[in-house]
This record gives C-alpha cells, sequence and structure tokens, in this order.
C-alpha cells in the first residue's frame, strides 16, 4: 500500500498496535508488518514523529529501559490513548462500511481484506 | 559527515545518524533520544538482515533503505533538510544581523552628529559646497527652507545638516527593523542545520571586521578633514567612524562569547 495513503491513517494504527502492549519503535513497526501481511510497508523512519507527536497529545507515555542489551524508548499507551483509538477505531468502521455500501457489490471484509489489523473489527 | 580515514570503511548507518544529528532540531535532550532511538532501530534492522542471511554491508544498506529519508524522522518536508536551505537560512540571519547592526550604527551616528551640532555647529558637521559649484537656484531652495538666514552657505549648510539627521534616522530605523526580523528569525530557526550551516561566529567575526573597517576608514577620513580643512565637514565622519568603532567593538564581544560557547567542554 502507498505510504501517503497510509499516513492519513498512521495514528490510528499505531494506537492499535501499541493497544496490544508496551514496545518500541522497531516493535511497532514490525508489529504493523506483520499485521498487515506486509501490506502496509512505509519508510519506518516516518514512526517515529507520529510518536512523539502522540506522546506529546497525552495518547502515549514512553520510558526509557534496556531491552536486549540495548536502550530503548517503550511506548505505551494512556488511558486517553485508549480512548482516542476507541474513538477514532468506530470513525474508521463507520467510514469503511459507509464506502464499502457505496461501492456496493463486495463485502467490506472482501474490499478491505486487511482491515482485521485494526481493533474492533472482524472479517 | 562522519569523517573516514583511508581504512574506515563506509558505514550507512553513522552517515545516517549523522545526516540525522544535522537535521534534528528541538532541545538537546530531544535530539539525543530522537538519535538514541533511531540508532537502535537501526542496528536491530541490521541484525535482523545479517541473522537472514545478508552480510554485514549489505544488512546496513537495506536498514538505511528502510528507515526513509532522514526528513521522514524528522517530520519536516525535504525542503528544510537540504543543506543549501540551511544555508540560505543561515546567510539570511548572518546578512539580518549585520545589515541591521549596520544601519543601527548609521543611525547612532546621527545621535553622535546631534551632540557634535550642539558643541560646534553646522560648519564642523558638513562642509559648504564649493563657490560655483551650485546654482542661484539651489541657493534660493536652500533659503526657502531655512528663512531665518540670509546667507546662502548658512542655509545651504543647515539643509546638508537636515539630511544627514533624517538620513540617519531612517537607516537607525530600519537598522531596528531587521534586527528585530533577525532575532525573530533565530527563534524559529532552531534546527541544527541552520545552526551549523556556517561555522560559530561567522556573522560576529565578519561583522567585526566589516565594521572595523568602516570605522578605520571615517577616522581616517575625519582626522585627515581636521587636518586639511581644519575640521570644517569633520563632524560626519567622526561621528560615523565613532559609531563603526562602537559596533566593532560590540561585534568583537559577541564573536569571543560565540567562540567560548563553541568550545568544546
Amino acid at each position: 500500500m502507498r505510504s501517503e495513503r497510509l499516513k492519513g491513517h498512521l495514528d490510528l494504527l499505531l494506537l492499535s498496535v501499541l493497544s496490544r502492549g508496551p514496545g518500541h519503535g522497531y516493535e511497532v513497526i514490525t508489529r504493523l508488518r506483520d499485521r498487515s501481511a506486509g501490506a502496509f510497508e512505509l519508510p519506518e523512519g516516518t514512526v517515529y514523529p507520529a510518536l512523539h507527536r502522540l506522546e506529546e497529545a497525552g495518547l502515549l507515555a514512553s520510558a526509557w529501559e534496556i531491552v536486549s542489551g540495548r536502550r530503548r524508548r517503550i511506548y505505551r499507551l494512556t488511558l486517553a490513548g485508549e480512548a482516542a483509538l476507541a474513538e477514532q477505531s468506530q470513525q474508521w468502521n463507520e467510514f469503511s462500511g459507509s464506502v464499502a455500501r457505496v461501492l456496493g457489490t463486495r463485502t467490506p471484509a472482501a474490499v478491505l481484506p486487511w482491515r482485521s489489523a485494526l481493533p474492533g473489527v472482524t472479517a | 559527515m562522519s569523517r573516514r580515514t583511508p581504512d574506515t570503511p563506509a558505514d550507512p548507518v553513522e552517515d545516517y545518524l549523522d545526516r540525522l544529528f544535522v537535521t534534528l532540531s528541538g532541545s538537546p535532550r530531544q535530539v539525543r533520544h530522537t538519535l538514541a532511538e533511531v540508532e537502535a532501530h537501526l542496528r536491530d534492522a541490521v541484525a535482523e538482515g545479517v541473522a537472514a542471511g545478508l552480510t554485514e554491508p549489505a544488512a546496513q544498506a537495506q536498514a538505511v533503505a528502510r528507515m526513509g529519508p532522514v526528513h521522514g524522522v524528522t517530520g519536516r518536508g525535504p525542503a528544510l533538510t537540504r543543506p543549501s536551505m540551511a544555508m540560505a537560512r543561515r546567510l539570511a540571519l548572518t546578512a539580518a544581523l549585520i545589515g541591521g547592526a549596520g544601519f543601527l550604527a548609521i543611525g547612532a551616528a546621527g545621535v553622535f552628529a546631534r551632540l557634535l551640532l550642539t558643541v560646534r555647529g553646522d560648519a564642523f558637521l558638513t562642509a559648504p559646497w564649493p563657490a560655483g559649484s551650485y546654482t542661484r537656484a539651489d541657493c534660493a531652495r536652500w533659503l526657502a527652507g531655512d528663512p531665518g538666514t540670509h546667507s546662502c552657505v548658512t542655509a545651504m549648510l543647515a539643509d546638508h545638516v537636515g539630511d544627514f539627521l533624517l538620513q540617519a534616522t531612517a537607516a537607525g530605523l530600519l537598522g531596528l527593523i531587521a534586527l528585530a526580523a533577525y532575532l525573530a528569525l533565530r527563534q524559529r530557526w532552531q534546527d541544527r542545520a541552520t545552526l551549523t550551516a556556517l561555522p560559530a561566529g561567522t556573522a560576529e567575526a565578519l561583522g567585526t571586521a566589516l565594521a572595523g573597517l568602516a570605522a578605520v576608514v571615517c577616522l581616517g577620513q575625519a582626522v585627515n578633514t581636521e587636518m586639511v580643512q581644519h575640521g570644517i565637514g569633520a563632524g560626519e565622519p567622526w561621528s560615523l567612524g565613532a559609531a563603526a568603532a562602537v559596533a566593532a567593538v560590540a561585534f568583537a564581544l559577541a564573536f569571543r562569547r560565540a567562540l567560548r560557547r563553541a568550545a568544546p567542554g
């Protein structure tokens, strides 16, 4: 998927990935790639400004820890982040459902096979 | 870029971190943290590549390629990370500082000139034009501007003094505007690429040289006028020279401070 298209949804995807547990930047990218079955390929560096922005907004919190012998910044979802994730997930579900209904001939799952990567969405 | 000796192989990860370092903006802590994060990310990616069977250089190249351009990490447009853009910004800051200080010095020369005027009079500030170099129409214009006198030379001097003081005041105001712009832009352009585009103290050193040169030329002209014309018209170069000398000293002090700040430790 083109990274430009992905950027508009990056915050939601990062919140979703971190809702499964804390992680550092490389873990976040790896989880994103794995959960999208490789569909979400974006320049890995672009997650950092997004993570920092989400932290500034109070949706994430971070702490430095030594993991596997390397000092890493571990991000975790805050309560505000959980609320934002729930709200954005709902908005996305409504939007993607509406698009699927307009397209008509295909089911949402067929149109967006990767959407199961998003929280609260079942294929 | 990392400095490399002939026996040091190219390291794409180190080069990437160097480029990122000079591009990142923010507090020193933010810069250190982002660098540490990205370095850990790149080292993880290299380790993953090596574990997958790549050679170390190939894994490094792949890790850097997957990280994407530096401006992706900084979250700003690529134009802002081009060295030429940083250099343009630095040059604009330098021009605003030196130009602003220069114009402000001319404005200060106007203040010195007013002081000299009260002590030594119009003829000390500006020399009258030689007889025959002006017309009756010029005389009439000068006299119209100074109705209290019937002497063409006196009216001419008053006109020239007024012009000089007006121009000095305008230059002073322009200098204040340029310095205000400099301060605003310096506050806004805090990224390391801009801050390090020129060596520390470059603007201050250039300002010291230019203001010092202006002071020497103006003061030399003032001394020459004192000797040749017995002081008539020496006030203008004296005031300009004094203001330039003050500016040169201020720039020199700023230069010394810049060098101290840039010194390691």
